[in-house]
């Protein structure tokens, strides 16, 4: 067969050069090291994995390393690693891009991740894989360095995108890849035209609810795998966001994808125990429930209702959170005034915080590191402010903090303070695994965000079991929630790859409104339990959330509610 | 490659580099640097450059590299592994340190007459095969200078014997016929002649998969008259990435004088 066959003859000039200068002539020791060396760095074999062998310190998880290998030995370089949350996505494409350029096969490399990621993906693959990456900060780097993570925003905007797009690259890594599912965006078009041999697109969730989205992003892999866009409605599609010839289509994808759960994985996971802890009211708190409640009934609130709703939540929470929204509420429209006010007085009766209590006695008899997550700000500093005339440290945590504050608050908290109190779950990339015991001190109304919640926790790298402690108050639309909805999709036992599937699939990304609708326009409290119900089935029947794995354990749950 | 073997190794390595070892340990060692050495891994040039400005006492750095459980008693140390940028970095560095050798075969002579060495090119060769994958297989080569015979495995046979940097007494080198230009070449002639014969079923099956690839881009634009530019970008990112090459490098070689019989 015709062969492409390069001799180097550099090493030849030099030569003929030492040959008539008579010298330098190096030492045998020396010259056995040269080859020595060469020997250990040469290659073996086309198949197999070089890379843990230069990896001593790092521990693959057999999933992991089937991944690596798969990708470079069927997929030739080229897929979407879409692994549930927490199995090590960013370990996987580092071991491949390890791989590579250990093989010399990978030589310039691009990583587009998102800029509040930039710093971290630069340490990990400097520090656990040995790869020189170098965060993009000057339009130089783009040609000086071989390995650059840069946030795709910036590679995009001139003067940088033209620089980009003029390098060859070897491989190109992007995080998040979901986001590039729309074709029609200046991110999917500045993708497309990067030059690329190898590619790794990374995402948690690549089954979306719109069919063309998994063409478009397999066809920025891998164009035509999938067909063209025509070849593709004719063959898959039935309308807008069904399809046909399912099967077909899924073995075609899998072709380009690799997915793990973590039911699949065979790894030990942590255990889930579940409580969820009754909340008594106090004479006072109940007062100012029942008359916020009854603010409903009055006719300028009949087209305000959510903001009722809202109330009664953070009733639930704490008196400050409530008072901060009623303040806002009379800022906005003085004439409320007289509506507002009485229940501002109730406020002021109420005396004590039945929930803030509870949380202090658990946190007290827990003796271990604890989060707690609340959805408001005010009941954040409020409980921080309790728990300190307790003697209890804590450290405060936002969604909104910068990248290094959140890194100097999970250091607070791993090694000065027993407790974190959260209003977000943190983020994408802060693993908080070393901390066992999480306090749903409110509940979101969104399923996504509870397992998010416990997904910080619950994950590969934790040793010991997760405890899920959830609050109820009593005879309030809280306790509803979680009986009418979580505890028949068995939310806390389940995994989230799942949920989120089967929300995408019914079209239900916005759950939170839903449900708030279910809870305002029920006429009666049976039409509310036969609406919740119904999602409650739609959701379990959609696959289902299996709980493979934890049965043995939903005995644990407190069976107080039933 | 064990860890034992990384120490041995580098053992080696600073020894054959006139560094003097301060402490050895079977689990880590202490090394002075050679002024040389300090310039070749230490990464430092502005302080070379400052030195030969001002004509300083050069201060070479110490070193110490640690490849087992335990740590010096002074503790530090920088631990080596395989995959140590430290290691790859001194790998590197035996290419630019040991790549021409011109050795003599030692041989003891009691009779008083003279012997003749023979003149023989050696070099040792990586040839590595690409596509989207990639395998290496080391080769060693030697020519006699004056006869053409070649030989391969040629390293493998030289390190069973002595051998010596300077010309033993009686003894006297025959000077080649062949120039060692015309050498290599022969060698490249011989090297090709056997990667042609060799099996490339590996190159075969790239070339599927990139057809394969190929046949998928074009579909992807069947429908287009005027193909975009992004279709050109890929079709040679296709090319780059699946064609196959052989390329062949020279590790290290150079000149060996033997006495005749030996490599028969």
């Amino acid at each position: 067969m015709n062969l492409n066959i390069n001799f180097n003859r550099e090493w030849h000039d030099e030569f003929i050069k030492r040959m008539d200068d008579d010298g330098p002539w190096t030492k045998w020791e020396l010259y056995n090291l040269a080859l020595e060396a060469e020997k250990n760095l040469s290659i073996p074999d086309f198949l197999g994995l070089q890379a843990p062998g230069h990896l001593p310190q790092l521990t693959f998880l057999p999933h992991q390393l089937e991944v690596a290998k798969t990708v470079i030995e069927k997929m030739n370089g080229k897929a979407i690693l879409a692994d549930e949350v927490g199995l090590g996505k960013t370990i996987e494409a580092g071991l491949i891009l390890k791989e590579y350029m250990i093989r010399g096969l990978a030589k310039k490399v691009l990583i587009l991740v998102p800029a509040s990621l930039v710093l971290q993906w630069t340490g990990e693959l400097n520090s656990k894989f040995f790869i020189p990456a170098v965060a993009q900060k000057k339009s130089y780097v783009w040609e000086q360095c071989e390995v650059v993570v840069s946030s795709i925003d910036t590679a995009k905007r001139q003067p940088h995108r033209d620089i980009v797009l003029n390098q060859d690259y070897d491989i190109i890594v992007i995080d998040e890849a979901h986001k590039l599912k729309n074709k029609n965006t200046k991110n999917y078009e500045f993708v497309q035209h990067l030059k690329k041999k190898f590619c790794l697109l990374l995402t948690a969730t690549p089954v979306q609810n719109r069919v063309e989205e998994i063409f478009n992003l397999v066809s920025l892999l891998k164009p035509g795998h999938l067909g063209n866009q025509e070849n593709f409605d004719k063959d898959f599609r039935n309308d807008k966001h069904s399809l046909k010839n399912e099967e077909k289509l899924k073995q075609l994808v899998n072709k380009v994808m690799v997915r793990n759960r973590r039911e699949e994985t065979g790894l030990k996971w942590p255990k889930r125990f579940v409580k969820t802890i009754p909340i008594t009211l106090s004479e006072t708190e109940r007062n100012l429930y029942s008359s916020i409640s009854d603010l409903k009934e009055l006719p300028q609130f009949s087209r305000s209702k959510f903001s009722v709703l809202t109330l009664q939540r953070e009733v639930c929470s704490s008196r400050e959170a409530c008072f901060m929204t009623l303040k806002n509420m009379l800022q906005k429209d003085p004439n409320s005034e007289h509506t507002i006010v009485p229940i501002m007085k109730k406020i002021e009766e109420v005396t004590q915080n039945s929930k803030a209590m509870k949380t202090l006695e658990l946190v007290q008899s827990i003796n271990d590191k604890v989060i707690i997550f609340t959805e408001y700000r005010a009941t954040q500093l409020y409980l921080q402010w309790y728990l300190q005339q307790h003697g209890i440290s804590s450290v405060p945590f936002r969604g909104g903090f910068k990248r290094s504050k959140k890194d100097y608050m999970t250091h607070l908290f791993k090694n000065h303070a027993q407790v974190l109190i959260a209003t977000e779950a943190g983020g994408e990339g802060i693993n908080l695994q070393f901390c066992q015991h999480i306090i749903n001190y409110d509940l979101p109304w969104n399923p996504m965000r509870i397992e998010q919640r416990i997904g910080r926790i619950h994950r590969i790298g934790q040793k010991g079991d997760v405890h899920i402690y959830n609050f109820a108050t009593e005879n309030t639309i809280e306790e509803r929630i979680l009986n009418l909805l979580y505890n028949k999709i068995n939310l806390f036992e389940s995994v989230i790859g799942e949920l989120d599937e089967i929300l995408a699939k019914f079209e239900l990304k916005n759950i939170e409104t839903y449900i708030s609708d279910i809870m305002l326009n029920s006429e009666s409290e049976g039409e509310m339990k036969v609406k919740m119900d119904n999602l409650a089935s739609l959701i379990n029947l959609g696959g289902g959330i299996k709980k493979k794995g934890w049965e043995e354990h939903a005995t644990a749950r407190d069976s107080s509610f039933s | 490659m064990q860890q034992h073997e990384i120490h041995h190794f580098l053992e080696r390595y600073f020894e054959a580099n006139e560094c003097t070892v301060e402490a050895r340990h079977p689990s880590y060692m202490k090394i002075q640097l050679t002024v040389e050495l300090d310039k070749l891994l230490m990464n430092r040039p502005f302080y070379w450059h400052y030195l030969e400005k001002t004509g300083g006492v050069p201060n070479p750095l110490a070193l110490t590299l640690v490849t087992g459980q335990q740590t010096p008693p002074d503790g530090g140390g920088e631990f080596i592994h395989f995959g140590s940028p430290r290691l790859h970095q001194i790998f590197a560095s035996t290419k630019k340190l040991g790549s021409f050798i011109r050795m003599y075969e030692s041989i003891t002579q009691h009779s008083g007459q003279n012997i003749a060495l023979h003149p023989w090119l050696c070099v040792n060769m990586k040839t590595s095969y690409q596509c989207d994958r990639k395998k290496d297989r080391i080769s060693s080569y030697g020519i006699h200078l004056i006869t053409g015979r070649m030989v391969e495995s040629f390293h493998d046979k030289l390190s069973n014997l002595p051998l010596t940097r300077k010309i033993p007494d009686f003894c006297y080198t025959l000077s080649p016929f062949i120039r060692p230009i015309s050498g290599l070449k022969r060698i490249e002639a011989l090297v090709e002649q056997e990667i042609r014969q060799d099996d490339h079923s590996w190159a075969e099956d790239a070339k599927t998969r990139w057809r394969e690839d190929e046949e998928l881009l074009d579909r992807f634009y069947e429908d287009e008259e005027e193909k975009p530019e992004y279709y050109h970008v890929e079709k040679e990112a296709l090319r780059t990435q699946y064609e196959p090459k052989i390329n062949v490098d020279i590790i290290n070689g150079g000149l060996f004088y033997l006495s005749e019989t030996v490599m028969s």
